[in-house]
Parts: structure tokens; C-alpha cells; sequence
């Protein structure tokens, strides 16, 4: 088949006219969009120092485990010099469960994400 | 199309007037809807697509900066949407060993023969791999512009040119067998 032929007959293409209602149609739609309220978005400027906190305490409920999983076995875990604040700090995250609690804040994050991600 | 008419429409649906947003969809409802039906032969689909791409155009009409002709701005959209709403859900097409020869040819009228080249030739695009039949779709909606195809593909025109010679050498072989008859038939 000669590429003319084929020139000839795609280039040759039978115009449809949108049925009556389109640009109505479409316009409904433009009005429902432009009525429905933006979306909030996220409050990234209050969340953040939360959720770096959560990090941290979650950073060192990891390094905890590691000691006590260590201690278990029966190695001899060196002298680690941890600074009083910190060690306090590691006594309250404990005490209060806030590892439980970034943690479930990192997995309510990521699934925020991952929903906002596939909704878009 | 005028250019400058869609600027002011443009213009006037960001200041907050919705209703301008009429023209433009009075002036490229035309042109969107074809568009969508060549990419799937289907008319409720092809309105459909091209509502979408018109309420996908609304929602970013701020992110055209005029630096592109508003029309070549649309049909990258529109594009973009047709082609990943037809990977997503294909078009129904007819392989084309599957389209049926007519049991008696000598007997069928030109009219009729040219409706059935016309026919397989459009079948034929439409089985063509995604990427070759998107370009070759684009290449004869913009009246084989290869820039303008390339505009709207988002792709460089090099692409454009590799990807429709390919498109057609793969029409020329799979239609070779099936239309070299008729022209036979008539040239006799």
C-alpha cells in the first residue's frame, strides 16, 4: 500500500458535531467544580516539629531496643556516654509510650500520603 | 480560532468570571471531541474524554503562561489525557485477521470497497501499538504537521518522525495482503 493511499485516506476523516447538550454539560460540570471548596491542605507548619520529635524519640526507642537486645545475648555492651537530658528524655518516652504513639503517627503520615497520591 | 479571544477568556475566568469559561468550550468542543473519537471510534467515549479534558483544562488554566499558543497548550492535555484514559481502558478493537472478507468481491460496488479499505485502514491504526498509533492519530488531526503533532505529544519532532515511519511501515505490511486486490480489481 503506497503511503499516498494512506495519506489520502486518514487525512480524510469525517468531522463529527458534538451533540446539543455538550457545552451545557461541560458547563454544569465547571460550575460543580468551581463550587466545591478547595481542599485544606495539610498543616505541614504545625506537624512538622511534632513529627521530628516522633523521629527522634522513635530513633531512640530503636537504639533501646538494640541495648536491651544486646544486654539479652549476653554481650557487653561498652559505656555509652549519653548525656543526662537525653537519658531523661529516653526515661519519659518510655514511661509515656510516645514510641507507640510516633510510630502510629509515621504510619497515619504515610498513609496520608499514599491515599493523596492515588487520589491524584 | 482566534488568539486573542481565547487570551481574554482566559483572562476573564481567573479574575472570577466562570461564565467566559463558555466561549472557550464553544470554540474547542469541535476539535476536542474528533480528536477523542479518533483515538477510539467511539462517540458517547470521545464526549466524554473531552469533557474531562475540558474540566482538566479549567482546574490548571492558571498554569498556561502564554509563553504557547492556547490551542497547543489545550491539545498537550487533552492528548495526555486521551492517550493514558485509552491505555487505561482500551479502545474495542478488531484484530485485523479477524475483520471478515467479502465472500463474493468481483460483485461489491467501488463505493462499497472504498467504505472497506477506509474501514480497515482506521481498524488498523487503531490495533497499532500504543505509542505508534497515538503519533499517527496526532500526525493527521493537525493535518500532518509533524510539529504540531510533536507539541501535542510532548515529544521531540525526531521522536515524532521515527515513531510515525515505523506506524506506517507496520500499516503497509499488515494492510499489503488485505488492499492490494481491490486496487488490482480496479486498475484491470
Amino acid at each position: 500500500m503506497a503511503d499516498d493511499d494512506l495519506d489520502r485516506i486518514l487525512a480524510e476523516e469525517q468531522e463529527i458535531v458534538p451533540s446539543a447538550g455538550f457545552v451545557r454539560s461541560v458547563m454544569k460540570a465547571v460550575e460543580r467544580e468551581a463550587a466545591t471548596p478547595s481542599a485544606i491542605p495539610f498543616p505541614w507548619k504545625w506537624a512538622l516539629p511534632g513529627m521530628a520529635g516522633d523521629i527522634l524519640a522513635l530513633g531512640w526507642a530503636f537504639v533501646l531496643a538494640v541495648q536491651l537486645l544486646h544486654g539479652s545475648m549476653g554481650v557487653q555492651a561498652g559505656p555509652v556516654a549519653t548525656p543526662p537530658v537525653i537519658t531523661k528524655l529516653v526515661e519519659s518516652v518510655r514511661m509515656t509510650g510516645a514510641g507507640w504513639i510516633a510510630l502510629s503517627l509515621v504510619l497515619s503520615l504515610a498513609s496520608v500520603k499514599l491515599s493523596s497520591r492515588l487520589a491524584a | 480560532m482566534s488568539a486573542a479571544q481565547d487570551q481574554a477568556d482566559v483572562a476573564k475566568v481567573l479574575g472570577g468570571d466562570l461564565a467566559a469559561f463558555e466561549g472557550i468550550v464553544k470554540r474547542w468542543q469541535g476539535p476536542l471531541v474528533n480528536l477523542a473519537y479518533r483515538f477510539g471510534r467511539d462517540r458517547g467515549r470521545a464526549e466524554e474524554m473531552a469533557q474531562e479534558a475540558l474540566l482538566r483544562a479549567y482546574r490548571r488554566l492558571d498554569r498556561w503562561r502564554g509563553e504557547a499558543a492556547f490551542s497547543t497548550w489545550l491539545f498537550a492535555l487533552a492528548t495526555n489525557l486521551y492517550c493514558s484514559e485509552l491505555r487505561r481502558i482500551p479502545a474495542r478493537t478488531v484484530a485485523l485477521d479477524q475483520v471478515a472478507e467479502p465472500r463474493e468481491p468481483r460483485r461489491t460496488d467501488a463505493a462499497f470497497e472504498e467504505a472497506e479499505r477506509e474501514s480497515l485502514v482506521r481498524n488498523a491504526v487503531l490495533a497499532l501499538p500504543a505509542k505508534y498509533r497515538e503519533t499517527v492519530i496526532l500526525f493527521y488531526f493537525h493535518d500532518m504537521d509533524i510539529a504540531a503533532a510533536a507539541q501535542s505529544l510532548g515529544l521531540p519532532e525526531g521522536t515524532v518522525k521515527a515513531r510515525l515511519f515505523r506506524g506506517r511501515e507496520i500499516l503497509r505490511s499488515k494492510l499489503a495482503g488485505r488492499l492490494a486486490a481491490p486496487l488490482e480489481r480496479k486498475e484491470a
